[in-house]
Formats: C-alpha cells, sequence, structure tokens
C-alpha cells in the first residue's frame, strides 16, 4: 500500500517515468509530475529503447509498416537507432517543459532493454518508495499487462495511468474505498493531491451489496470525523461493476481517481475497457 | 503762418464739425426700460434677413449639392444663428434611419452595413449579446448533457474500439503464429516470437529453410493485412468526425435556434437583419465550439470575461452601431441630427478602420470602424469650420467624394492616395443625405470658389453675414435685445437701461460707422462679461455705465502698450511731430496701426521739397521698397492733379520728393495722398502749414478728398499726442467729408471739442484743405484763365512756369553748346 514517496534528495524512491516508443500523453506527463509536486519528490524519466525491435532490425526481411499504412520499407539497425534517439529527443523537450513549469526537479534517463525489466531495475536503484507513471494510455486489453507490471516491477508503491479519454487534472481528488483497511494511507495521499489546488476529496465508497456500503459508511466517518473539504459518495454495485463505476467517476469530474488493484475499479482479470471508455482522468493505482 | 510779405489772400474762416457730428449716442431714455431683465432674449442675430433666408433655403431644398457656405467675419455669431435655426428644425424632422456594421460571414474583409429603422439598432446589438450570453451557458450544459456524453461516447468508442479491435486482433493472430508485433517510433515491425520474445536471428537462422521461409511468409501476409488496417483509419477517422459534427450540429442548432428565437421575431419586418441573424445563428452552429470551455479554460487563473460583449471569441457576432445623433441641444432621441464637428479631421469626418496590435501585428475587424461626423450626421445637419477643415490633410476631399456620390466609403488615407496598399477591411458604403453647412470668412470662400471646381457645384448656397447692421431705433431695441441674451446665457447680472446704451454706443463704434451697429457677437459678449466682472467688483447688482466703460478702457489698457511707447518717443522729440508752428512744405499724416483687434492712429511728419526737374515726383517709400502699390498708386494720382491744374499747356518742369520721416515699416494704403498734396503744394507755393493740424484722406485726380478708413482712431490719434503736449486752441483734424457719416470719436475728444480745445474739419477739396492748413485762400481760374493773385493755387502756378522758363534756359544754353561744338 502506498505511504510513501521518496521525497527529492531521500534518494529511496522517485516518479519514474515510463515514456516508450510512442509519444507521450500530455496528460500522463502531468500527472506523474502532480504526483511528485503532492510528495516533494523528483521525477526520472525512463526512456526505454525496446531491445525486441534491435533484434527485429536484424532480420533481413524485417520492415517496418508506417503508422499511414503505406509504403513499408526495410527496416535497419541505423534507421531504428536514429528513428528512437530523435523520438527520445523530442519526448524530453516536451517532458522538461512541462517539468520546469511545474518546478519539479527532473532527470532522464534512455535504457535499452525490455520495458517491465527495465522499470523494474530503474525501482531496484533507489527503492523501495517509487511511483512509475506509464506516458502511454492504456488500452482496454491491459488488464494482464498491468497485473504484469505490479508482479514483476517490485520497488513501486503505485502505478499512475490515464486511458484514451483522459482530458483533465484539475477536480476533486476521488479515493476509490472498498475496503477501510488502507483508507488512512489512501486519505493521506488524496489530501497532498488535492493540497496542490485545493480541489476537494471524494470518497466514493463501493461495495456489492447495500450491508457492506453500511459498514464501509460507518468505518470510514469515524476515519475521516469532520473533514471541510471532503464528500462521501456511495456506489452500490450488483452486477456490471466496472462500467457503473467507470460512469459514476466521470460524473464525479474527478482532477485524480486513487484506488487498489485487484478491487471492483480495476479487478485483475477483467479488460479495462469501462475505464478506457469513461475514465477522463488520471490514475492512481496502489497495491 | 502765412508769410504777409508774399501778399497773399486770406482764406476765409472755415467751420469745424458740430459736437453731435463727432459721436452719435443712445439716449438710455429712449431704450424704454430699465435693466435687460424686462427683455426677451433673441436668438440667433439680428439683421441678418439676407442670410438667414440663404440658411432657410438651403435647409429646405432637398438637392443633395445644395450644401450652404455660411460667410462672414469671425465672431459674428454665424454658427449660434445656424444652430438656433437648425436646431428646431432638426428636432421637428423624421429621425433617420440607424446604420451598423455587422460581419459579412461570407467575406469576411467586407463589413456587411444593415439599415434600421431608427432606433432599432441598439435593440438589434443589445438581442444579439443577449443569445450570445444565453449561449455561453446553454451550449455547454447542453453538450455535457448526458444524452450527447452518451451519444458522443458511442460514436468514438464505436470507432475507437473498431480500430483498437482490428489492431489488437492481428495481434492475437500474429502470436498464435508466433509473430511478434512490435512498435517502432514511427510503426510497426513484426519479428519471429518464441515464449513471447522475438527470436535472435542466429537462433532463427538455424532452422530449416523452409521452417524460414513459411515464417517470413507469415509476415508477409500480416504485414500486408496490417498495412490494410492502417490505410483505414484515416477514412474512419474522417467517418467519425462527420458523425460527431452531425451530433454537435443538431444539439447545437436547437440551442441556438431558441436563443436567437426572439431577436428573430423583433426584426422579421427587416429583411436585411433578419437574414444577417439567420447567417449568424448558421455561423454559431458551425462555431459552436466557440461557446465549450476547454480543459485549458478550466485551469485558467484567469476565467473569461462575464460579458459576451467583451469576450473576443464572440466579436463576430456583435454589433457594430453607427450613432445618429439627436439635435444639438436635444436630450432624446427623436428628431434628426444636428452635429457640430470641432475636429475636422480625415477620420473624423468619414469615419476610420482603428487596428489594435497583436503578436507584433496591426489587426482589424469590423467592430473597429469607428463612425465619423457625416455617420453621426446623416439624415440630418453636419456644421463644420471651413478653415479647420481645409487644414486637415485630406479632409476636403473627403467630404467632397461624400457628398458627390452620396455615399460614405470608409478607407484609410494611405488607400485614397494609393502610395501603400495593405490589406484592410472595405465595409459596404453607407448612403448618404446630410446636409453639410460650412463657415468661413469670405475671403476664403472666393478662393474656394475661385481654385476648386467642385465648390460652388456643391456649396450652392452662400449665406452672406453682415458685419453690420443699420442704426435705427428699431434695431437698438434689438441690439439690446441680444445684450439681454449675452447676460441670460452667461447668467449674468441684469445690465441697466444707461449701460445698454453705452453698449450700443460701442457697438457703432466697433462698426467704425456712427449709422451702423458692428453684430461683431464676440466682441459684444466680452464687453459684457468684463463689465459684468467690474460690476461685481465694484458690488453692485446691476451693471452700469460706469462698468461698461470701465471694461472698455481696460479692454484697450491690456493691449496699448505699443501706442504708449509710440506716444512716448514723440513726447520725448525722438519721433518729430509738431504740434504747433507753420513750416513749408510739411503736413502731419495720420496712419493707424491694426494690433490684433486693437487699433490706434498715429501722427507721421510727411515732408516735400522741390526744384526743377524733369517732370518727377520721387515717392521715397516707393524707392526703398518701403511704399505698397496702394501707396504707390496715391503718388501718381498726385502727378495727374498737378499735370491737369498747372501744366495744361506747358511742361511740367519740376522735380519732387515726397516722405513718410522717420517711417522704418512698410507703408501702404493711399489715405495719405491728399496730405502728400498739401506737402507738395506747399513747398511749391513756399507757403507754410500749419503744425497744429493733421490730414487724413484720399485725392482723386479732380482734387477731391475721398474717404479713408480708421478715421476715428487717426483723429484721437492726433489728439492724444496734442493732448500730451498740453492741448491748445486751433489744433485738430481734416477728415474727408464723406467720413464725418463714421465719426464716433472718443468721449474724451468729444469734450475737449466741446471746450474748444479742439477741432475736426470736414474737407471736400483739395482747396477747402489747402486754405485750413494754410489760411491762404485757394483761388480759382478766373474767365482770363488766371488764378487770382496772392492764392495758393497762383503761387504754385507761377512756380511751376518759373521752373518751365527756366528749363527752356537750359536746354536752349545746351543747345547752343552743342552747336559752337559741332
Amino acid at each position: 500500500m502506498i505511504a510513501h514517496v521518496a521525497e527529492s534528495g531521500e534518494d529511496r524512491g522517485r516518479v519514474v517515468l515510463h515514456v516508450g516508443t510512442g509519444d507521450p500523453h500530455v496528460i500522463a506527463v502531468e500527472a506523474a509530475l502532480r504526483v511528485a509536486r503532492a510528495f516533494g519528490s523528483e521525477i526520472e524519466s525512463l526512456f526505454v529503447e525496446d531491445e525486441q525491435l534491435f533484434d527485429c532490425a536484424a532480420y533481413a526481411f524485417a520492415r517496418e509498416i508506417p503508422l499511414s499504412g503505406s509504403r513499408s520499407r526495410p527496416l535497419s539497425r541505423d534507421d531504428l537507432m536514429r528513428s528512437l534517439h530523435f523520438a527520445a529527443q523530442g519526448a524530453r523537450r516536451r517532458i522538461e517543459e512541462l517539468a520546469r513549469k511545474a518546478e519539479v526537479p527532473l532527470r532522464c534517463t534512455i535504457v535499452r532493454d525490455e520495458s517491465t525489466r527495465a522499470l523494474s531495475i530503474a525501482c531496484a536503484e533507489r527503492g523501495p518508495w517509487n511511483v512509475v507513471a506509464l506516458s502511454e494510455p492504456f488500452k482496454a486489453a491491459n488488464g494482464p499487462l498491468l497485473k504484469q507490471l505490479l508482479n514483476e516491477v517490485v520497488g513501486t508503491t503505485g502505478f499512475v495511468l490515464v486511458g484514451p479519454r483522459a482530458k483533465r487534472v484539475a477536480g476533486p481528488v476521488v479515493v476509490a474505498v472498498e475496503s477501510t483497511d488502507y483508507l488512512p494511507e489512501m486519505l493521506r495521499a488524496a489530501e497532498k493531491l488535492a493540497a496542490l489546488d485545493e480541489s476537494g476529496i471524494v470518497l466514493l465508497l463501493i461495495a456489492s451489496d447495500q450491508d457492506h456500503l453500511d459498514r464501509i459508511d460507518a468505518e470510514t466517518r469515524l476515519v475521516v470525523e469532520a473533514h471541510p473539504n471532503m464528500r462521501i459518495a456511495w456506489a452500490a454495485l450488483s452486477h456490471g461493476a466496472s462500467a457503473v463505476i467507470a460512469e459514476t467517476l466521470r460524473r464525479l469530474h474527478a482532477g485524480t481517481v486513487i484506488c487498489r488493484f485487484g478491487g471492483l475499479v480495476v479487478s485483475d482479470e477483467e479488460d479495462l475497457r469501462p475505464l478506457a471508455a469513461a475514465l477522463e482522468c488520471p490514475l492512481l493505482l496502489v497495491r | 503762418m502765412p508769410d504777409l510779405a508774399k501778399e497773399t489772400v486770406p482764406a476765409p474762416s472755415s467751420k469745424p464739425l458740430e459736437i453731435s457730428q463727432l459721436r452719435r449716442v443712445v439716449d438710455p431714455a429712449s431704450l424704454g426700460f430699465k435693466t435687460t431683465d424686462e427683455l426677451q432674449p433673441v436668438t440667433g442675430l439680428i439683421g441678418q434677413d439676407r442670410a438667414l433666408k440663404a440658411i432657410q433655403f438651403g435647409a429646405n431644398i432637398k438637392s443633395h449639392d445644395f450644401n450652404v457656405f455660411v460667410l462672414g467675419p469671425p465672431a459674428s455669431g454665424k454658427s449660434t444663428a445656424v444652430r438656433a435655426h437648425l436646431g428646431p428644425k432638426a428636432a421637428e424632422a423624421t429621425p433617420p434611419a440607424d446604420w451598423v456594421y455587422v460581419y459579412n460571414y461570407e467575406t469576411p474583409n467586407r463589413p456587411k452595413a444593415l439599415k434600421l429603422p431608427h432606433g432599432r439598432a441598439k435593440a438589434l446589438a443589445k438581442g444579439m449579446i443577449a443569445a450570445l450570453d444565453e449561449l455561453r451557458s446553454v451550449l455547454p450544459a447542453r453538450f455535457e448533457s448526458e444524452d450527447y456524453q452518451v451519444r458522443r461516447r458511442a460514436i468514438d468508442e464505436q470507432f475507437r474500439s473498431g480500430n483498437e479491435e482490428a489492431l489488437e486482433g492481428l495481434n492475437k493472430k500474429a502470436q498464435s503464429q508466433n509473430i511478434a508485433l512490435l512498435r517502432t517510433p514511427t510503426g510497426f515491425a513484426m519479428a519471429p516470437m518464441h515464449e513471447g520474445k522475438v527470436v535472435k536471428p542466429e537462433v532463427f537462422n538455424a532452422l530449416p529453410e523452409a521452417m524460414r521461409k513459411d515464417v517470413e511468409n507469415k509476415i508477409a501476409a500480416l504485414e500486408k493485412e496490417l498495412a490494410a488496417i492502417l490505410e483505414r483509419l484515416p477514412s474512419s477517422d474522417k467517418r467519425r468526425r462527420t458523425l460527431l459534427s452531425e451530433l454537435n450540429e443538431e444539439v447545437a442548432k436547437a440551442a441556438i435556434r431558441d436563443a436567437l428565437s426572439d431577436l428573430h421575431a423583433s426584426i422579421s419586418d427587416i429583411p436585411d437583419a433578419a437574414t444577417y441573424v439567420e447567417a449568424a445563428g448558421h455561423d454559431m452552429v458551425r462555431n459552436v465550439a466557440l461557446f465549450l470551455s476547454t480543459g485549458e479554460e478550466e485551469n485558467a487563473i484567469v476565467r473569461r470575461p462575464v460579458d459576451s460583449a467583451q469576450d473576443p471569441r464572440f466579436r463576430r457576432y456583435l454589433v457594430n452601431t453607427m450613432a445618429t445623433e439627436p439635435a444639438l441641444g436635444q436630450t432624446g432621441t427623436e428628431g434628426a441630427p444636428l452635429i457640430e464637428e470641432d475636429n475636422p479631421t480625415f477620420g473624423n469626418i468619414v469615419g476610420r478602420v482603428e487596428h489594435f496590435a497583436q503578436m507584433g501585428t496591426l489587426v482589424t475587424d469590423f467592430l473597429l470602424i469607428k463612425p465619423g461626423a457625416l455617420h453621426k450626421a446623416n439624415g440630418g445637419y453636419l456644421m463644420l469650420d471651413a478653415r479647420r477643415l481645409l487644414l486637415s490633410p485630406f479632409a476636403w476631399e473627403a467630404l467632397k467624394r461624400a457628398i458627390k456620390a452620396r455615399e460614405i466609403r470608409i478607407e484609410q488615407p494611405s488607400e485614397t492616395t494609393g502610395l501603400i496598399s495593405t490589406q484592410t477591411l472595405d465595409p459596404d458604403p453607407i448612403p448618404l443625405d446630410v446636409k453639410v453647412v460650412l463657415f468661413g470668412d469670405r475671403e476664403l470662400y472666393y478662393l474656394l470658389a475661385a481654385h476648386d471646381p467642385d465648390f460652388t457645384r456643391i456649396f450652392k448656397v452662400q449665406a452672406d453675414f453682415d458685419d453690420t447692421i443699420n442704426r435705427s431705433s428699431e434695431n437698438d431695441t434689438s441690439y439690446a435685445r441680444l445684450i439681454a441674451s449675452v447676460v441670460k446665457e452667461h447668467s449674468l447680472k441684469p445690465l441697466d437701461a444707461s449701460a445698454v446704451a453705452r453698449v450700443i454706443d460701442e457697438g457703432a463704434r466697433l462698426a467704425n460707422d456712427r449709422e451702423k451697429l458692428s453684430i461683431e457677437l464676440g466682441r459684444i459678449s466680452d464687453i459684457v462679461r468684463e463689465a459684468d466682472y467690474w460690476s461685481s467688483e465694484a458690488q453692485r447688482k446691476i451693471t452700469s455705465r460706469q462698468d461698461v466703460v470701465r471694461a472698455i478702457d481696460e479692454q484697450i489698457q491690456r493691449v496699448d502698450r505699443l501706442r504708449d511707447r509710440g506716444q512716448e518717443v514723440m513726447e520725448r522729440g525722438i519721433v518729430l511731430v509738431d504740434t504747433e508752428g507753420a513750416k513749408v512744405g510739411q503736413v502731419n499724416g495720420l496712419s493707424v496701426l491694426q494690433l490684433g483687434s486693437f487699433a490706434f492712429g498715429r501722427p507721421t511728419r510727411i515732408t516735400a521739397r522741390v526744384r526743377l526737374g524733369a517732370g518727377r515726383v520721387t515717392d521715397i517709400e516707393r524707392e526703398v521698397k518701403l511704399g505698397g502699390p496702394l501707396h504707390s498708386k496715391g503718388v501718381m494720382i498726385l502727378w495727374g492733379f498737378l499735370a491737369g491744374r498747372y501744366a495744361l499747356d506747358g511742361p511740367l518742369a519740376m522735380a519732387a520728393s515726397l516722405v513718410f520721416e522717420q517711417s522704418y515699416g512698410g507703408v501702404d494704403g493711399d489715405s495719405a495722398s491728399s496730405t502728400e498734396l498739401y506737402a507738395l503744394l506747399s513747398a511749391l507755393a513756399d507757403i507754410p502749414i500749419k503744425q497744429s493740424l493733421a490730414v487724413t484722406g484720399s485725392v482723386n485726380q479732380h482734387g477731391e478728398v475721398q474717404a479713408i478708413g480708421g478715421v476715428n482712431e487717426k483723429i484721437e490719434g492726433f489728439f492724444d499726442i496734442c493732448r500730451s503736449r498740453g492741448l491748445k486752441k486751433g489744433q485738430g483734424v481734416l477728415i474727408p467729408q464723406s467720413n464725418v457719416q463714421h465719426l464716433m470719436l472718443r468721449e474724451d475728444v468729444v469734450e475737449a471739442v466741446k471746450a474748444g480745445q479742439f477741432a475736426v474739419y470736414p474737407v471736400g477739396t483739395i482747396d477747402e484743405g489747402i486754405e485750413i492748413l494754410t489760411g491762404v485762400k485757394a483761388g480759382e481760374r478766373g474767365t482770363n484763365g488766371q488764378f487770382p493773385a496772392g492764392t495758393i493755387n497762383r503761387l504754385v502756378e507761377d512756380k511751376l512756369k518759373s521752373f518751365a522758363a527756366r528749363g527752356r534756359g537750359y536746354a536752349k544754353a545746351i543747345a547752343a553748346a552743342d552747336g559752337d561744338g559741332a
């Protein structure tokens, strides 16, 4: 569970922004920077040159099909190196600009490796209190990938993700509460994020039945007591949980959603289709 | 004194002017009131029937080229009169149509001009702002509504998931064939895969060739499929955008139609405006994004303005009203406009297109079209000062163009000159229906008429204001009412009858004519207001004659430093002017100096010397180029007089020189020609002239003395120097008989005449004048063809004959000397 992200200079973690071959999504970068600002952390941009691409380019018959689909061309190692170099420079320039505006210390690294392993190594280098942010929006079919990341990248306390419809970072911080076990820690993270622009906090209590919901409600109220900038919302679910939750989150106009992986919001089995279709803000996914 | 040794014939004594002829004064009792409070103020002018008729004609005639030029002296109340005349007329007239400029949705750089019934422009402008205000809240709400969001997501998902699924399907298909689909920075690539990892080439190359070939074929086939999917993406995205546009249009159209419905209903009787609102509605639908908040906006620290009229996004939907103004002095909006433009520059006349700087570039739009005076006065009257108009570059030509074309076309001066060609706005011209009233002096009018052929074609009505009105008891009363109107206009204390009478007297003095009254309203108003000040200083509740006299004296005192200096140098003997005794060939002439609005007279010694010569009068002023053409003309007339009277049948063997002594500036005018003739006659007759007298008047070839200007100032100028030296009996001034009617002398001069210390002599001929100046009879030619002995004329003729005889003697001697030599 997220308890801490290492502060700048603490040398025990930071926000690691994974940048792949695709263009970094501006909301994804801004979300990573907000987390860094909220925890007073620094950010490391990790541009991963997928080493499998170089294996691919070593084949004589390897061809690159451009995004327009027309006129495929032979894929050479030199061409690949050059285009990766330019992509890394371009991404770095955009991220640097946003980091400068947000006044967050930035370090840029380029590694040639397989993505998950590169993240694992990066987090292990300065652990354990890292948060990994993915610069590309997740896709409906990325559920298994998330599970793999959570399993393999151990030096991290959470992941920052955005969906394809992401369009804002401003708005209330919504904490999806499915159990009160981790509520204090999630609340602490929410308070830090909400303090950035004095946005409110919404505790969205989620349960599969009313009894469970009532119990969570009672326990939550004990934890939060009277909080001037906080309100509680409810979602009682019987079926189609992920779609209903996704729509509820959209209607709350959240600026950030904090939830646990493996629960009703992001299950470890289902695909992410409902969330991808409705989520308009970043998701801070904690273990 | 006459030289009795010459046995001259004394002249009969001459009769100076009576006191009553020196100044015409109004008897306060004849005015018939005690104070101006009892008088009904007069609006406009008095005694200007001709000019007012012309203005009335110009205002009434409908033709566009019958504009009015009001000519007359400055500060004569021309504009007050025109305002007073046109104001009520404009107020009663039908209000003109309103004109507005709106955005042209088809050709943005050509703003459309719309004509609306009077008073409807503001309603249209307000209606558009109200609709925008409504749409700013309604449209975002409609686009945030569940209905819209659900439909939009459905479209997005339909295409996004379709594309994603196609790619994901291909990915799965590739994986099932152990082919990896990899993302490169600029596209995709495929390679053989084993257990989720790309197979190293060295491993792959160790495989049997058939297997390798099989893998290559699979990759080639998958690449084709991938290319086909990717190629479909743009057209699929295009289709998605089309569907979204249709959805947006459907949602926006309903909201926009609702928001504009009230406005549309209110202007349904104006087809052009209704068409415009419809076009604006279509444009709003096309550009509905303008009304929707963006993500950036949500995060913005500074929010959009609350007022739609101030929001730059909506400028294209606003209405630029080309104001129509009420008549001057009217508070309401009824009636035709009566506009007075004090600063008639090009832009202030025809309007202008302003610009503002944006990102280092000057940009503009139809809202930056600023109306000119022609827009404001359209349908009414426009009053302009001609001199200011002509001094403003391009303004006169622009005004003429607008009047002739009967439309207001807004152009930049640089465009009209064709020097600079930049892309700017080309607004629709607005039809012009205006009556232009120009004000100027006569000189300007005649200059324009002579040099600008367009002028008389478009300013066909000439309203000529007189400088003066005739003096009569009726006009005295009207003048008193005019003074009452000044009192009322400036909220002054009332004037009693004696004060009014004194102002009327001053009016005659300003007219320089006892039979006229000046209608130089500005000067009269100044005197009345200053008198009010002095009355307040004296703590009087009613302004009296004493205050008017003080006001006039103080006015003079403020400006007469140069007159005092001139008098001082005469008193100290620096400038030589005799005021007693008698001298041959020397006369006191009189001149007038005009300094601004103040004029004063000054005596000047004029001398003549004669000798035998070849018949030439040397005008020293002309020789040194200090004499103007009129002065030279006067001197040449003297020669004509001398030749005609004294040398009909013989040569005029004389040389004479004439000079204005101690004159160091230019001399012009012929008012000293009689003076010069007296000096010449004195020199020829060798008879001295009384220096206690001064002379003014021009003369013709028959010896008749003619009227001159500034007679009052000239008399007063000599009076002042005599008084400063101590008035003595016998001092006075000779003036032309025809100037007697102009006399309005100062009261102190009249008092001196009354006391017998000063005199004014009217003179009709040179003979009358020379008799007064010398005390010797001029003499008339008798039946024997001779002037009587001992008369001035006889003495002059004898001298000329002696010159001729001596001249002939010299000629013979020279001829004889030449013969001897031969």
